[in-house]
């Protein structure tokens, strides 16, 4: 027991509230308002847990925290790391003439994609993050789990299993709320985060694996640790570039300001980062930032900034490649949105895609061949629905679209939900199933499927057992083959997968051309 | 499938295709016909197997749409095969057979490559327009096999509209009965406001929303729709003319479901009889071939 104070009291049953005086104890409580606690009497119980007894699984949604105060707990990725592949039918000449996809779970080892994140680390909701080799950590008295869930109403990144008998309080937001506030409880956590977690979260970041352990020990007590509340600025376009921020908890939106609106430009979980931009090229911020959630970030001022790009030239190198990346993606946007004055087009988030299945009605004989080819195509599972948004005589099925601003990725308790640099979306290994991107995706394109995997039988220590496991899954374009299979099964020359500004600027561009002549 | 510019090829081709077989036609007929009809010839007998080459050809689009992930060649190029071969194949059968319509089985495959034809080529006018037709017309579509789901969801909105609309009068006449005699009054105009919609829906609406196809009622012709509900609007108290709207939608909806089913049987019904009648034709012609060249 961490807090010698509560032995006596912490032999309350499990699930009991605790009291307020009780509370009070507590250091990180100390400087809570004694009324508060009184009004809310049951926001605080209890917990004990057996040795091996869950604490929390992933992908069940929750809207508690944890405070551990006695024992150990093993935080883990119950669910095997390994995502969905699509896969052609035999090899041969037959094979290859059959062209049915199968899908499977496959790991990184057994499916290295091209592009694959080279994350070595699953970004969880807890002060640590787990390898990907070896998904578990252990937490232990004075840490604190599931803030996200608690804060944001997230689904639950990992599951959480006693190791020893445990007691712990579980919070509800509103004292997790008043605790954030508590100086006591805030220098408690980010010591804990400083000691245990920024080293493997610089780490992490693949351009920052060059940094030495001598810097990181420097960086360690410089760094500052800030909260941002949701909706709250966290820097804006064309202030003086002054920090660099990386982000350890929740959401952030990169927007840029344009005549006519706000243009989202990326979105930023745990482990990203931003600010190189303007530090490297010593002017001001090119896109303001704004906390999408309860948002915590780790800022590292412009001084060490330089000192580190400075000492380690490949840090400033891989930064400067970033940078131009994200700079060049920047700039194609902006050029869209100017040359897209299509208001429709505007309005029904047609210009967010990249990549839009569209079925020209006036051809299209509504026989579901391309319906029936997706779904022979995927396991008997169809990805594609045939109804959707129309545009003039266009209908924009319902398939991943390839959005520009990628909402499915707003939210992912374990940030598994990515894109390619060739747009197609992608579930990474540690996907949990908890389907927050399927009700996240505003054009419901991403569906929920179950596969049979095996898994560690915690029961028999060494054994395996059988588990149905969800895997979210999207339109993958059918990047196996040379053309998506609806349209390559469509016999009336109506399924088309098109570049959206291109395809409905130059349909469009040709009927006001015609209307003009007449 | 739509006939467009981008036929052009396979249009030129196949008029080729036809012109250079009508000129060796032509040009051999006297020769080749000595004595003989013209199937038995060679020349004829040539016709007679690039014909049913072309009848196979057009038949195995049926196949192909069977496995529609095989890597074969487009669907949209079988299709563009399938129409012009097919169409191809009568003319040069007509060829074959030396513009005689023959006894016995000849006469029943040739009656049976007619009749395919016939009706490919109307099954093929019609996806040609009607696509645009139900696009224009069918704003409101939706998948096909869904229609029966959307029918039953439309059918409870309207339930769930009459009792929103007749359900505050009766809370208030509940609460009026033992109110001073003016709010009783006014409680007892509201349920008389109320009644002819609930009366309408009983009557017309209902009818026609759980049998939408049935003759006779007005709300299936919107011309007819429309006066009933200008009348209902008249009947009832301006409080619910948001419910008289949104019944108006849910008939408008119901009217274009309607009309989607009837132009999908039309876009699809023809297949009833192309199908069966091609295969039967690809059976009695193989048969045609056999007897024709065992005896």
């Amino acid at each position: 027991m961490i807090f010698e104070e509560l032995k006596d009291i912490a032999r309350q049953p499990d699930g009991t509230p605790v009291a307020a005086e009780d509370l009070l104890q507590l250091p990180v409580f100390k400087e809570a308002s004694p009324q508060f606690l009184k009004k809310n009497p049951n926001a605080t119980i209890w917990r004990h847990f057996k040795r091996g007894e869950i604490v929390c699984r992933e992908g069940e949604f929750g809207s508690t925290a944890f405070y551990i105060l006695e024992g150990t707990a093993s935080v883990q990725l119950a669910s095997p790391l390994a995502h969905v592949k699509a896969q052609g039918g035999p090899s041969g000449f037959f094979g290859r003439l059959t062209s049915k996809l199968t899908s499977r779970l496959a790991a990184r080892q057994d499916d290295r994609r091209e592009e694959e994140a080279d994350r070595r680390s699953i970004p969880i909701d807890a002060p640590v993050d787990l390898a990907y080799d070896h998904p578990v950590a252990e937490l232990g008295p004075g840490e604190l789990f599931g803030e996200m869930t608690c804060m944001n109403y997230y689904p639950r990144s990992a599951t959480v299993r006693a190791e020893t008998d445990c007691t712990m309080l579980e919070l509800l937001r509103n004292v997790l709320d008043v605790l954030q506030k508590s100086k006591t409880f805030r220098a408690q956590l980010d010591e804990t985060y400083r000691r245990r977690a920024l080293d493997s979260h610089l780490r992490n970041v693949p351009i920052f694996r060059g940094l030495t352990q001598e810097f990181i020990d420097h960086l360690r007590d410089r760094v500052e640790l800030l909260r941002y509340a949701p909706g709250q600025t966290i820097c804006k376009q064309g202030d003086a570039s002054d920090s660099f921020y990386l982000v350890r908890l929740g959401f952030v939106k990169v927007s840029e300001d344009y005549p006519g609106g706000e243009l989202v430009l990326a979105y930023l979980s745990r482990g990203d980062y931003f600010g190189e931009i303007g530090l490297l090229g010593g002017g001001g911020r090119t896109a303001s930032c704004t906390a999408l959630d309860h948002v915590e970030l780790v800022r590292i001022s412009a001084e060490d900034f330089r000192a580190m790009v400075q000492q380690f030239p490949e840090v400033r190198a891989g930064l400067e490649k970033i940078a131009a990346e994200r700079q060049e993606a920047n700039r194609e946007r902006l050029r869209m949105v100017r040359s897209v004055p299509l208001e429709r087009f505007l309005s029904q988030g047609l210009m967010e895609a990249q990549s839009l299945l569209v079925l020209d009605l006036e051809k299209c004989t509504r026989c579901d061949a391309c319906v029936t080819a997706c779904a022979d195509s995927h396991d008997g599972i169809t990805r594609l629905v045939r109804e959707g948004l129309r545009f003039e005589n266009f209908l924009v099925a319902t398939s991943c679209r390839q959005c520009r601003d990628p909402l499915c990725m707003v939210g992912c308790p374990v940030g598994a939900i990515r894109r390619r640099n060739s747009l197609e979306v992608i579930i990474e290994d540690w996907c949990v199933g908890c389907s927050l991107c399927a009700k996240n995706c505003p054009y419901g394109n991403i569906n929920v499927h179950s596969f049979t995997a095996l898994a560690d039988d915690h029961e028999h220590p060494g054994q395996k057992k059988a588990v149905v496991q969800k895997k979210a899954t999207t339109c993958d374009l059918c990047t196996e083959q040379a053309e998506p299979s609806c349209v390559y099964a469509c016999p009336h020359d109506a399924a088309h997968r098109v570049e959206p500004r291109d395809f409905f600027a130059g349909t469009l561009g040709q009927r006001v051309g015609r209307s003009e002549r007449l | 499938m739509r006939i467009d510019h981008t036929h052009k090829g396979w249009l030129i081709a196949s008029l080729a295709t036809f012109g250079v077989s009508a000129l060796v036609y032509e040009v051999n007929r006297g020769a080749a016909t000595t004595g003989a009809s013209m199937g038995g010839t060679r020349l004829g007998l040539g016709f007679g197997v690039i014909g049913f080459a072309f009848m196979i050809f057009a038949g195995l689009l049926g196949a192909r749409k069977k496995v529609p992930v095989w890597r074969v060649g487009r669907a949209q190029t079988w299709m563009r095969g399938h129409l012009w071969l097919g169409l191809l194949s009568l003319p040069i059968l007509l060829l074959h057979s030396g513009f005689r319509y023959g006894h016995g089985l000849t006469a029943v495959v040739m009656t049976l490559l007619i009749i395919v034809v016939a009706s490919g080529i109307f099954g093929a006018a019609l996806q040609h327009y009607m696509p645009r037709v139900m696009t224009r017309e069918v704003t409101m579509e939706t998948i096909y096999e869904e229609i029966g789901h959307v029918r039953a969801q439309l059918l409870e909105e309207a339930e769930e509209l009459i009792a929103k609309a007749t359900a505050v009068p009766e809370k208030a006449a509940a609460a009026g009965a033992g109110d001073p005699p003016a709010a009783s009054t006014a409680t007892v105009a509201v349920l008389d406001g109320a009644s002819p919609l609930r009366n309408f829906f009983d009557k017309e609406l209902k009818p026609f929303l759980e049998k939408p196809g049935a003759r006779g009622s007005a709300l299936g012709d919107a011309a007819q729709a429309r006066s009933a509900f200008v009348q209902l609007r008249t009947l009832v108290p301006p409080a619910l003319h948001g419910a008289v709207d949104d019944l108006e939608n849910i008939c408008e909806e119901e009217r274009q479901l309607t009309l989607q089913s009837r132009l999908h049987l039309w876009l699809h019904g023809w297949l009833l009889l192309h199908i069966p009648v091609s295969l039967a034709l690809l059976l009695l012609g193989a048969m045609h071939a056999f007897m024709a060249l065992r005896y």
